[in-house]
C-alpha cells in the first residue's frame, strides 16, 4: 500500500471514528421560566459547566452527555432550577461526563457542585456558590456578587470581581486573583499559593490566611491600605514604605510588617504559618 | 477502670446508669472524657437533622457491612449512644455535619480552655495523633478520620487518596495552630489561624457529605 493510499484509510478511519463517537454523546437543551433573582443549582460530577448572561428571563441548559451511562435530571420549583447530572451503573470518569453551557439571567444565583470539571463563570451579578474538589474554578467580570468558593485540590482564578464579597477556602489548589476588589475578600488555603494583583480598593477588608502555601500581593503605588503581614516560620518581605503604627505586640523584623500606606482606606491582612508573604509593589 | 472497660461500658452508662467508678475515669482521662463529650454533642445536635433525607436502605446495608468488616461494629451488640434509638444504623448524613461542627466548637474552646485544662504535652482527642521522627512531625488519623475516611473509600474509592491527603494537611495545620495558639494565648492571630484551621476541616467533612448523600 503507497502512502496516499494509507492516508486515505487512516482519513477514512478516524472519521468512522469520529462519528461512532458522535453517536455516542447526546445533546440535551432544557429551558425554563424564571422570575427575579432566580437559583440555578448544578451538581455534575465529571465535566465542565460554563454560565453566561442571558438575555431576558430564562434558563437555558445545554448538556452534551458522553455516553448512555449518565442521564440529566430536572426539576424546577418557581424561580428555582435543580439540574442534577445522574450516573448510571458502569459509569465511570469519561462515560460519565456531561458537559453544561448554561445561560442564566444575570440577577440569578449560581450553584454549583462537581467533582472534576472546570467550573466557569462570566459577567453575573448574582451569587456564586461553587464546590469543586478537583477541576478549576474561574470566574470574570462579576459586580456586587456574593462569591463562596470552596475547593479541594482545583485552583481557583478570579479576573475582575467589583464590589464583591469573596469567600474562597481551597486545601490544595492555587487561588489568583486579578482586580479583585470589594467590602470583603477572604481566602483561607492550607498549601496552596495566594496570588493578589489589585489595588484594594477603597473600605473593605481583605484577609489572605495560609498554612503552608505562599502569599503574594501586588498594589500599585496608590494604594491605601493598612496592612499587617506576618508569617509564623517562613519570611515576609515588603516593597511599601509603610506608615508605622500601633500593634498589640513587638514586630520581629523578617517575620512580620505592619503599617498604613496612604489613607489606609482598606485593611489588609496577610497571614501564614510557613509560606512566604511578600507584598509587591506594583 | 481502664479505657477499654469504659468505652465497653458506655452504652449503659449513657442510658444514664453512672457510677463512681465511671466518674473517676471520666474526669481522670482526656481521652475517654473526649469521646463522652463528642458523643453527646453529636446527640444534640442529631435531632435536628432529622429533618434531612433519609438515603436509601441500600446504602445503610452497605456501609453497615463495611464497618462490619472492618471490625468498628459488632453484630448482636448494642451501638453506643451515638447512634439513635430510633434507627440504630449508622446515619452518615447526620454525623457527619454533627462532627464537623463539634469539630470546629470543640477546637475553639479547647483552645479557650473551657472544656479542661490543656498542657502542652498532650493534645485534644479529636485532633491527629503526632509522632515527631526525626524533627518532623508525622501526623496519624484519629478514630473519627480513620471513620470518614472509610466511608469515602466506600463510595468512592478514587477520591481516598485526595480526601487522605488533604486530611493530613488540615490535621498539620491544626496541630501548628494549636501549639501558636497555646503559646501566646493573647495573640489574636493565633485565634484565626486557628479557627481557619478547623474551617478547612469541616469544609471537607461537608464536601464530603454534599458528594456522597
Amino acid at each position: 500500500m503507497d502512502s496516499k493510499s494509507r492516508n486515505a484509510t487512516l482519513i477514512v478511519g478516524l472519521t468512522i471514528a469520529g462519528m461512532i463517537c458522535a453517536q455516542a454523546e447526546t445533546r440535551k437543551e432544557m429551558h425554563f421560566k424564571v422570575g427575579r433573582h432566580a437559583t440555578v443549582s448544578i451538581t455534575n460530577q465529571f465535566g465542565p459547566i460554563s454560565v453566561r448572561p442571558a438575555v431576558g428571563r430564562e434558563v437555558v441548559v445545554t448538556a452534551i452527555l458522553a455516553s448512555d451511562k449518565v442521564e440529566v435530571d430536572q426539576n424546577q420549583r418557581g424561580s428555582r432550577v435543580d439540574i442534577f447530572s445522574h450516573l448510571l451503573p458502569a459509569a465511570d470518569a469519561t462515560s460519565g461526563q456531561v458537559s453544561y453551557d448554561v445561560a442564566v439571567p444575570a440577577d440569578a444565583s449560581i450553584v454549583l457542585h462537581a467533582t472534576d470539571g472546570q467550573l466557569r463563570a462570566e459577567k453575573m451579578r448574582g451569587d456564586v456558590d461553587f464546590e469543586e474538589a478537583s477541576g478549576d474554578v474561574d470566574l470574570r467580570d462579576f459586580n456586587g456578587a456574593h462569591v463562596h468558593i470552596k475547593t479541594l485540590d482545583g485552583p481557583v482564578t478570579l479576573t475582575n470581581i467589583q464590589d464583591g464579597y469573596v469567600e474562597i477556602t481551597s486545601m490544595g489548589g492555587d487561588v489568583v486573583m486579578n482586580a479583585v476588589n470589594g467590602p470583603m475578600v477572604q481566602v483561607n488555603s492550607v498549601s496552596g499559593k495566594i496570588l493578589y494583583d489589585g489595588d484594594f480598593g477603597a473600605g473593605g477588608e481583605y484577609v489572605l490566611t495560609s498554612h503552608t502555601g505562599d502569599i503574594e500581593a501586588q498594589a500599585p503605588a496608590y494604594a491605601s491600605i493598612d496592612v499587617f503581614a506576618r508569617s509564623v516560620t517562613g519570611p515576609v518581605v515588603n516593597d511599601f514604605t509603610l506608615e508605622p503604627e500601633h500593634t498589640p505586640f513587638a514586630i520581629k523584623a523578617g517575620s512580620a510588617f505592619a503599617g498604613t500606606v496612604n489613607k489606609a482606606a482598606s485593611k489588609v491582612k496577610l497571614l501564614s504559618f510557613s509560606g512566604k508573604i511578600h507584598l509587591k509593589k506594583r | 477502670m481502664t479505657c477499654e472497660q469504659f468505652q465497653e461500658l458506655l452504652p449503659e452508662i449513657g442510658g444514664g446508669n453512672r457510677n463512681i467508678e465511671y466518674e473517676t475515669h471520666l474526669r481522670s482521662c482526656q481521652e475517654c472524657w473526649g469521646l463522652v463529650s463528642d458523643l453527646n454533642a453529636i446527640s444534640r445536635q442529631a435531632p435536628l437533622l432529622q429533618a434531612s433525607e433519609e438515603p436509601s436502605p441500600q446504602l445503610w446495608n452497605a456501609i453497615e457491612s463495611v464497618l462490619r468488616e472492618e471490625g468498628l461494629i459488632h453484630s448482636g451488640r448494642q451501638q453506643p449512644v451515638l447512634v439513635l434509638k430510633r434507627n440504630p444504623r449508622w446515619n452518615l448524613a447526620w454525623m457527619l455535619p454533627a462532627a464537623a461542627s463539634v469539630l470546629v466548637v470543640l477546637g475553639v474552646l479547647n483552645y479557650q480552655g473551657k472544656i479542661h485544662p490543656v498542657s502542652t504535652e498532650s493534645t485534644p482527642t479529636l485532633t491527629a495523633n503526632t509522632v515527631n521522627v526525626q524533627d518532623r512531625p508525622v501526623v496519624t488519623f484519629s478514630a473519627e478520620d480513620q471513620k470518614f475516611l472509610t466511608a469515602i473509600a466506600f463510595r468512592s474509592p478514587a477520591l481516598r487518596a485526595k480526601y487522605e491527603r488533604g486530611l493530613r494537611d488540615v490535621n498539620a495545620y491544626i496541630r501548628d495552630a494549636q501549639q501558636s495558639a497555646l503559646s501566646d494565648p493573647n495573640d489574636e492571630e493565633a485565634q484565626r489561624y486557628l479557627m481557619s484551621a478547623y474551617d478547612q476541616k469541616a469544609m471537607l467533612y461537608q464536601m464530603a457529605l454534599d458528594r456522597f448523600q
